[in-house]
């Protein structure tokens, strides 16, 4: 009989072999004869792979390191990077934003689990809160993690019918664990969006929701019924597909559409205002674009100024303003973290005719031409 | 293999690991069979929960360890019953030998931060590389200046350390990242 260490050494080698990229249908089907060999390595591959994936949580740690630069031993212990709970607490009553403090040089996104009672039996729902500037991973009891962006509040419902997230404000991306029995549902406003085993980010902007999908796919539905009154259009190009409220704005295309509900795809990112919703599909560097936030990076494709300037704000407390429409209408590219604003200023003030001054707590953004 | 029996187990069973090997080594006199031990409680566990899933998990999954020490006392007369105590005594309330021992999602964290940390430093520094840094393997072998395979062999034995720190097996430097406790150096450091 095998040892319980070679079975064990056995199961790494699995959970190793099988993040490669070579890995095959034929791999999958040999590691699941090894699995299926015996519940001695069924066991061990289900351990080994919970503490590989509650593992995964050290990118938060590490985000916005450099590549290949393995943080000292002891950095996190020694900060107070892990705040106290009644600091926490405090967060979540006072809701207005907090002053994020800097903590080790080599560590810049702010990690602030807040924790309601967050194992509780009950199906009570918990809070979780991050103030601006913090990302915050809270793993769920069903294996699914949530990943919350800056100043962002999610409530927690985790009951035996279904899993309800509801995003109060700000952003936050979604990893579901399988579980069929139980939908995943993140509510925002009377929207729900309803996943399945996938991985997509919602944010919040008031009533208007935007919606990216990186893996599987979402079902959108509206409890104010507007989702379900229109048609769906299509536009010539095939990328863009809108469901407009109103019935007379376009007749054409109805393909695709399922009544009362919008599906959106890996690699599509679906907007929603009160009047409807439209779809971008074939999406997917945008999608990655936008997701780049959870290793604390803003990432701009020929984005107008004005709209740079509003993603980092999201982000910091203290906001710049611009004042000269031609300023505001300015592209840029380019991949920034996002609590560096400074550093995003001086790149402005340095590439373009813009002369960047401190007033008021803000940064005004004028051009140096004037 | 059937993903809510997994997220089960994960969640209601190898939570209870620490206390678990904890009752295991407490009860059982060789210390080299406690692995063997949790891996066959572990199995029994599984194997029952496939096909009825207990409504009380924790107290099964006690019940299943103290049937199983009395199953290998009985079963190999080498270890005299003197060694393993009264069976009786095995008979303890779940609750009094294992306080709850969920963790809050920082504590959570700082387990995970301290069990990397425990790593040996090569072993750390691969693990990170793979796991933070998604590099391929070929990569941090390039980086660290060692052979893909030594790097395979670090990577291998940094899950299964990771997973025995977290879930409490090995018992590490976890009372010192928990930050109660005085820096070693300074406690230990100076006559």
């Amino acid at each position: 009989m095998e040892s319980h260490k070679e079975i064990e050494e056995h199961a790494a080698q699995w959970l190793l072999r099988r993040e490669a990229a070579d890995w095959s249908a034929a791999d999958e089907s040999e590691l699941a004869s090894w699995i299926a060999a015996s519940t001695a390595h069924e066991v061990a591959f289900i351990r080994l792979e919970a503490a590989w994936v509650e593992a995964r949580r050290l990118k938060a740690l590490g985000a916005g390191g450099q590549v290949g630069v393995v943080p000292p031993p002891g950095l996190w212990h020694a900060s107070s990077f892990f705040p106290e709970r009644s600091e926490t607490e405090n967060l979540l009553r006072n809701t207005r934003a907090r002053r994020v403090r800097a903590f080790a040089a080599a560590v810049c996104i702010v990690l602030t689990v807040v924790v309601a009672s967050y194992f509780s039996f009950s199906s009570n729902s918990e809070r979780y809160a991050t103030p601006i500037g913090g990302v915050s991973i809270v793993p769920l009891q069903d294996g699914s993690h949530v990943t919350l962006n800056t100043a962002s509040e999610v409530r927690i419902d985790l009951t035996s019918r279904e899993r309800h997230i509801r995003l109060e404000k700000g952003e936050a991306f979604f990893e579901v664990a399988k579980d069929p029995a139980r939908p995943f549902v993140v509510q925002v406003g009377s929207k729900r969006v309803i996943a399945v085993g996938t991985q997509f980010s919602v944010r919040r902007n008031g009533d208007d929701i935007c919606i990216a999908v990186s893996e599987g796919k979402v079902r959108v539905e509206d409890a104010s019924a507007s989702l379900q009154s229109g048609p769906e259009r299509r536009e010539p190009g095939g990328k863009l597909r809108s469901m407009p409220v109103d019935n007379a704005q376009s007749p054409a295309a109805t393909a695709g559409r399922h009544s009362g509900q919008v599906f959106v795809a890996a690699g599509a990112i679906a907007r929603t205002t009160d009047d409807g919703i439209v779809v971008q599909e074939n999406a997917l560097p945008e999608v990655e674009d936008s997701l780049s936030w959870r290793s604390g990076y803003l990432v701009f494709r020929d984005a107008v100024l004005a709209a740079a300037i509003i993603e980092f704000n999201r982000y910091n407390e203290r906001k710049i303003v611009i004042e000269d429409p031609e300023v505001a209408a300015l592209r840029v590219s380019g991949k920034f973290r996002s609590t560096n604003f400074e550093a995003f200023v001086r790149l402005l003030e340095e590439g373009f005719a813009v002369r960047a001054r401190a007033a008021d707590g803000h940064i005004i953004l004028g051009s140096s031409r004037r | 293999m059937d993903e809510t029996l997994k997220a089960w187990f994960a969640r209601e069973i190898i939570a209870h690991e620490e206390a678990l090997v904890r009752y295991l080594e407490r009860h059982w006199p060789n210390r080299d069979e406690i692995l063997d031990l949790r891996q066959e409680v572990y199995i029994r566990v599984y194997e029952t929960a496939a096909t009825n899933r207990p409504l009380a998990p924790k107290a099964f999954l006690f019940a299943t360890a103290r049937h199983l020490l009395i199953d290998r006392v009985r079963r190999r007369k080498v270890v005299s019953i003197e060694a393993v105590g009264d069976l009786e005594s095995l008979n303890v309330l779940v609750d009094e030998l294992s306080p709850e021992h969920r963790l809050h999602a920082r504590q959570e964290l700082r387990r995970l931060t301290g069990a990397f940390d425990d790593l040996p430093p090569r072993c750390r520094e691969a693990v990170w590389m793979r796991r933070v840094d998604e590099l391929p393997l070929q990569e941090i072998a390039h980086r660290l200046g060692i052979t893909v395979k030594v790097v395979e062999k670090h990577i291998t034995l940094g899950m299964r350390r990771l997973a025995d720190t977290m879930f409490g097996t090995r018992r590490s430097n976890i009372k010192q990242i928990e930050g109660a406790e005085p820096d070693r150096e300074t406690e230990h450091g100076k006559p």
